[in-house]
């Protein structure tokens, strides 16, 4: 890579800027980044640039926090540091090259990445100006300047516990507000934001309060969103979601049901059970449904056990008696393999409404007591 | 089109088609594999059909239903089809779900496929599949 051998003049910046590097409205970013400045100020000489960078890799940081274990966020705000320096190198080396090409009819090699990072660091600074300033404070403080939990309940008078529910609270908030910046879009409802948080938090039990997976079959937004969101805000795995569109969607719904089930101790047979259940749920939604969602949940109470929620935005079903009716199966519409599942299954509920979809829980518990 | 080799393979023994499925398959695969089955059936002037599913993990109403349809077509084209190697996990599950295997013959293995083709179309087919005649 060309930056690589260049040298730079080790210019350090020991004091923040002013405010003038900082977009209006963050006058606190700049004071709280003592460890970013210094890595970013020892390769960039131009002041203005270094505060953008110093910005950046910061905004970059607390997105990422998610994925970072405790203790190593230092280093990898380093190492995020560097790399924001690098690729504006990168960028800047670039546009050197490409200056002499007075008429250049060619497209550019990467046409769209200059472009990107600029939309990047705009959607960050519109993230950022989503939170309110006590919350930047708040995370800032934290993230960057390392104070402990303890340190800021005891500045602001309330505990340690409520300080960090406050950050995660904060952080999700970040990355909800960043994704929908990178988007360019306003939520179409006023259900998306607080099911986005709910996602991004990968608060199962406030995820079921605003009826989040629902809401993500029916709203396209939520949708795209929300696979960035739980890739990143989901250490958790004992909760998969399998969306459902087309055939081979079907084959990854059971394929996945199948494992999840093989983690609770499923018997062979059990284990091809709940697959074939799961076949004839998800068929129904890629036939009679636009889109839906296959949500696998590990239960262990009373014992161990999976759940399969299989929700879509489909007609409805007009009449859940008649479709779960033996023999049924063999009429070709709406409803179609429900009767079949529900024989496969321990418990087993439909729940329709036209015009909006429906939606099929079925719970198979694991035979043989407890693990 | 031709069912990607790697999913499925139909070979030809004789007056017998065997057909391996090789892995699961989709609603729209399994659909293909119908359709260029059948239409080996009638360009090989078949008498017999083995359809081998041993590497299917799930046979659902849909998968059912296409091997009762093959099966079915077959029939209207002069040939018998066996299928053969249901896992007993799937042939259970097959009974949970309604789908009984009643409407299509089956063996446990291509051996026993084999030798129920043999017993059930005309022996002068018998004989020149042993053979390896047409
Ligand atoms: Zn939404």
């Amino acid at each position: 890579m060309t930056w690589a051998r260049r040298t730079f003049p080790d210019v350090s910046v020991t004091e923040p800027s002013g405010a003038d590097a900082v977009p209006p409205g963050h006058p606190e970013v700049s004071a709280l980044i003592p460890i970013v400045r210094r890595v970013v100020g020892s390769r960039v000489t131009d002041r203005t640039v270094a505060d953008d960078l110093v910005q950046e890799t910061l905004v970059r940081v607390l997105a990422a926090e998610g994925r970072v274990e405790a203790g190593m966020l230092e280093s990898y705000a380093i190492a995020t540091a560097r790399n924001v320096v690098a690729s504006m190198w990168r960028l800047q080396d670039r546009a050197r090259r490409n200056q002499h090409r007075v008429v250049d009819l060619r497209p550019p090699p990467t046409p769209d990445e200059d472009l990107l990072a600029r939309e990047e660091q705009t959607a960050v600074v519109r993230a950022m100006a989503r939170l309110s300033q006590r919350e930047r404070e708040l995370l800032l403080a934290h993230e960057v300047s390392g104070r402990d939990t303890r340190t800021l309940a005891d500045e602001s008078g309330s505990s340690a516990g409520a300080v960090a529910a406050q950050l995660n609270r904060t952080r999700a908030r970040l990355r909800v507000e960043y994704l929908l910046a990178v988007e360019g879009a306003e939520p179409p409802t006023d259900r998306c934001r607080p099911v986005l948080l709910a996602l991004s938090s990968g608060d199962r039990r406030r995820q079921r309060e605003v009826d989040a997976d629902r809401h993500v079959v029916e709203c396209e937004l939520c949708a795209r969103l929300s696979n960035p969101l739980l890739e990143r805000g989901q250490p958790r795995d004992d909760v998969v979601r399998i969306p459902i569109r087309t055939d081979a969607d079907i084959v990854a719904a059971r394929r996945a049901a199948r494992e999840m089930a093989a983690r609770q101790g499923f018997s062979s047979t059990d284990l091809t059970v709940v697959a074939t259940a799961v076949s004839e749920i998800a068929r129904n939604i890629v036939r009679f449904a636009n889109a839906g969602v296959l949500v696998i949940e590990l239960l262990e109470r009373p014992h161990a056990g999976v759940r399969m929620v299989a929700m879509d935005n489909g007609p409805g079903i007009p009449d859940v008696e008649r479709a779960l009716a033996d023999g049924y199966s063999t009429y070709d519409g709406l409803g179609l393999g429900l009767p079949g599942a529900r024989r496969l299954m321990d418990e087993f509920a439909v729940a329709s409404e036209a015009g909006r979809g429906t939606t099929v829980t079925m719970t198979k518990w694991r035979r043989g007591g407890r693990p | 089109m031709n069912q990607d080799p790697a999913l499925v393979s139909i070979m030809r023994q004789g007056p017998y088609l065997i057909a391996s499925i090789h892995t699961a398959l989709d609603d729209s695969q399994m659909v293909r594999f119908q359709h260029d089955l059948v239409d080996k059936i009638g360009r090989h002037r078949s008498r017999g059909v083995i359809i081998d599913v041993a590497a299917l993990d799930v046979l659902d109403s849909f998968g059912s239903k296409t091997l009762r349809n093959i099966a079915e077509m077959a029939r209207l084209r002069g040939a018998q089809t066996v299928v053969v190697g249901i896992q007993p996990d799937v042939a259970l599950a097959m009974v949970l779900l309604g789908m009984g295997t009643v409407q299509v013959e089956t063996a446990l293995d291509l051996e026993e496929g084999l030798a129920y083709l043999d017993d059930a179309v005309a022996p002068r087919a018998a004989v020149d599949a042993r053979d390896g005649r047409p």
